[in-house]
């Protein structure tokens, strides 16, 4: 079923600089027991451009997002990443291809601590031990470049608050150097100053040419660091604009479902 | 007006330390208690001889406490190993008395230790079936194969000194199966504090699908914690029949109870991630410290188990309530 893509045709004009998309996302599907999550979803993503990405709750935002981050596995569709299919089989696959996520439950591990979560699954070692004052050094430069000050880094996470914690996902997606860096949700625990830092960081690292995905809630986020935006509804992408071509209220009406209108 | 910023001061060190280490604290106090206490009540208690026995005597839950900490910490269980050292405990008289030379006859011990516990860690991890349905099949398997191979006899191992030493012997006046068990108490301490297997293992019991996002191989290590209380099952197995002089399927009797006890006293969580080595040690020699002190007060055996049991569960209790999380230095007790 594909009834509402007809009614509001995404427009096609919304690439970049006419370029190569870095990832293209084709007829995306994914069911849930009996529940279609997505049903059929397209997507470019650029090289050093970011896509906000909206729409109301179980819209199918985070769904979309795991498949690119390889958590999910699409049940039918195709993805491209730089001209070549590629079908992820696990996180571990994405990640191999410098695709970072930010997921929306954060995704740290409670009794580490804070130095062992940026480096979870990729532990510096001497040895066959881990180098935790290496470790510790580098967490120090990565924390610090994203303006995050945790008092103790070798406190466990689970003593932390809501936006250290979210600050800490963030810091572990952005620090080595991701190609496509998603984000889902990444500032809805975060103080005014840190939400600053994150669009700073969203800002710098497309100038480096890192493809950006983010899905947030905050409207006035979208028009400062997004180049598009993609409106899903009841797990199909409705419409997609270009952030300068668009407004709030265009957006609203899209996330309800009055766009047709 | 102007306005001033100040930043806050970090905590003192000391607190910090405090906070991360409550429940080892806690434990390590109660074993003093407990030491000071059996010390005062028997004139026996403290003497070297006895005490050198309780070690020896506490070396193969040791052994197996150790490996069932990553089991725990990884939200599992292994209800198995007692079972498996009985098992194993027979095959090996057995395997001896047929003749094999006894190194050999450790090595087949072992590797078949491996194999029982990577099956049930299969089921556990790529199965998805509970480690304590799992375990608890083979809490039942392993006692019976044991009884199937022995008829219920005790097989005595003869001809083998080298072997009998190794539960009997020692070494600088240390009784070898101690020697042993602190062997094994150090590899798991090191695995544990500042391995990326260690971090593995926490991070798997902490939030197993964070770790396969991270790219961590979460199933095989989840399995892998399981070989390592079979491999632990049957060293413990190996120390057992080399102190007895014999194999049966009767030994270790309430074995697994007492190496869960010893863990959880620890401080290491059911609920995975939280993980102690030192907790495990000082949990398992409290219970032994503990059992040996009630016989040596000539209190009654029968009453020895009930006594046991409530300790364990006041001091978890204890753990449970008063001194974690909310419990701080210099503030009096906690008000959660
Ligand atoms: N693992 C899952 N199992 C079952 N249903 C799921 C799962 N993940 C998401 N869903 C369902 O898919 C729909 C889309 O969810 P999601 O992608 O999380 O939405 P959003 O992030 O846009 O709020 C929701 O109805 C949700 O209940
Ligand atoms: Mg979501």
């Amino acid at each position: 079923m594909m009834a509402t893509d007809t009614s509001i045709a995404p427009e096609g004009e919304t690439s970049p600089s006419g370029g190569k998309p870095l990832m293209s996302l084709k007829g995306i599907r994914k069911t849930f027991g009996s529940h279609q999550a997505l049903r059929g979803v397209d997507l470019d993503i650029f090289a050093g451009e970011c896509v906000g990405l909206i729409g109301d709750n179980a819209a199918g935002k985070s769904t979309l997002s795991k498949i690119i981050a390889g958590t999910h596995i699409p049940d039918d569709g195709h993805m491209m990443l730089r001209d070549e299919p590629v079908r992820f089989q696990s996180p571990a696959d994405a990640r191999a291809r410098h695709i970072e996520m930010v997921y929306q439950d954060l995704s740290l591990c409670d009794h580490i601590d804070v130095v062992g979560n940026l480096f979870l699954g990729r532990e510096m070692t001497k040895g066959p031990f881990l180098d935790q004052d290496q470790m510790i050094k580098r967490a120090e430069e990565m924390l610090a470049r994203l303006e995050i000050r945790i008092p103790r880094l070798t406190a466990k996470v689970e003593k932390l608050s809501g936006g250290q914690r979210q600050a800490i996902a963030i810091a572990r997606a952005a620090s080595f150097e991701p190609d496509i860096l998603i984000m889902d949700e990444p500032t809805s625990a975060l103080a005014v100053a840190e939400v600053e830092a994150v669009l700073g960081l969203i800002n710098r690292v497309k100038e480096r040419g890192v493809g950006v995905i983010l899905v947030t809630h905050r409207m006035q986020d979208l028009f400062r660091v997004c180049d598009r935006i993609a409106v899903m509804y009841e797990g199909t992408k409705v419409a997609e604009r270009r952030t300068q071509d668009t407004n709030l209220e265009e957006l609203v009406d899209l996330i309800v479902g009055k766009g047709g209108h | 007006m102007s306005t001033t910023y100040t930043e806050r001061v970090a905590g003192s060190a000391l607190r910090d330390f405090v906070t991360d280490f409550a429940q080892v604290l806690s434990i390590a106090t109660f074993f003093i208690i407990c030491l000071v206490f059996f010390g005062t009540m028997s004139d026996v208690f403290l003497t070297p001889a006895n005490l050198l026995n309780i070690v020896r005597q506490a070396a193969p839950i040791l052994v197996v406490a150790v490996a069932m900490t990553m089991v725990i910490t990884t939200a599992g269980i292994d209800l198995s190993v007692g079972s498996q050292v009985a098992f194993i405990n027979a095959l090996a008289a057995i395997t001896i008395s047929a003749g094999v030379p006894w190194p050999v006859a450790i090595v087949l011990m072992l590797a078949a230790g491996a194999m029982i516990g990577g099956v049930q860690g299969w089921f556990v991890s790529y199965q998805g079936i509970p480690a304590f349905i799992v375990t608890l099949a083979g809490l039942s398997i392993y006692r019976g194969a044991a009884l199937l191979l022995t008829e219920g006899y005790s097989i005595p191992i003869r001809d083998a000194d080298g072997f009998l030493w190794l539960g009997r012997g020692t070494l600088l006046g240390i009784p070898v199966p101690a020697l042993i068990a602190v062997l094994v108490v150090i590899a798991g301490f090191v695995v544990m504090w500042r391995t990326p297997y260690g971090r593995q293992i926490i991070a798997c019991g902490s939030n197993l699908e964070a770790a396969r996002r991270v790219g961590m191989p979460a199933r095989r290590v989840v399995n892998s914690v399981y070989v390592l209380t079979g491999v632990a099952s049957a060293l413990a197995a190996l120390l057992l029949a080399a102190r007895l002089g014999s194999g049966s399927s009767n030994a270790a009797q309430g074995f697994e109870l007492q190496v869960i006890a010893g863990v959880v006293l620890g401080g290491t969580s059911l609920m995975g991630g939280k993980t102690s080595m030192i907790g495990t040690v000082l949990g398992t020699l409290t219970i032994a410290v503990i059992g040996n002190g009630l016989i040596l007060m000539h209190v009654s055996p029968f009453f020895t188990q009930i006594v046991t049991g409530v300790i364990i569960l006041l001091a978890i209790w204890m753990n449970t309530r008063l001194f974690t999380g909310t419990w701080k230095i210099g503030k009096g007790a906690s008000n959660g």
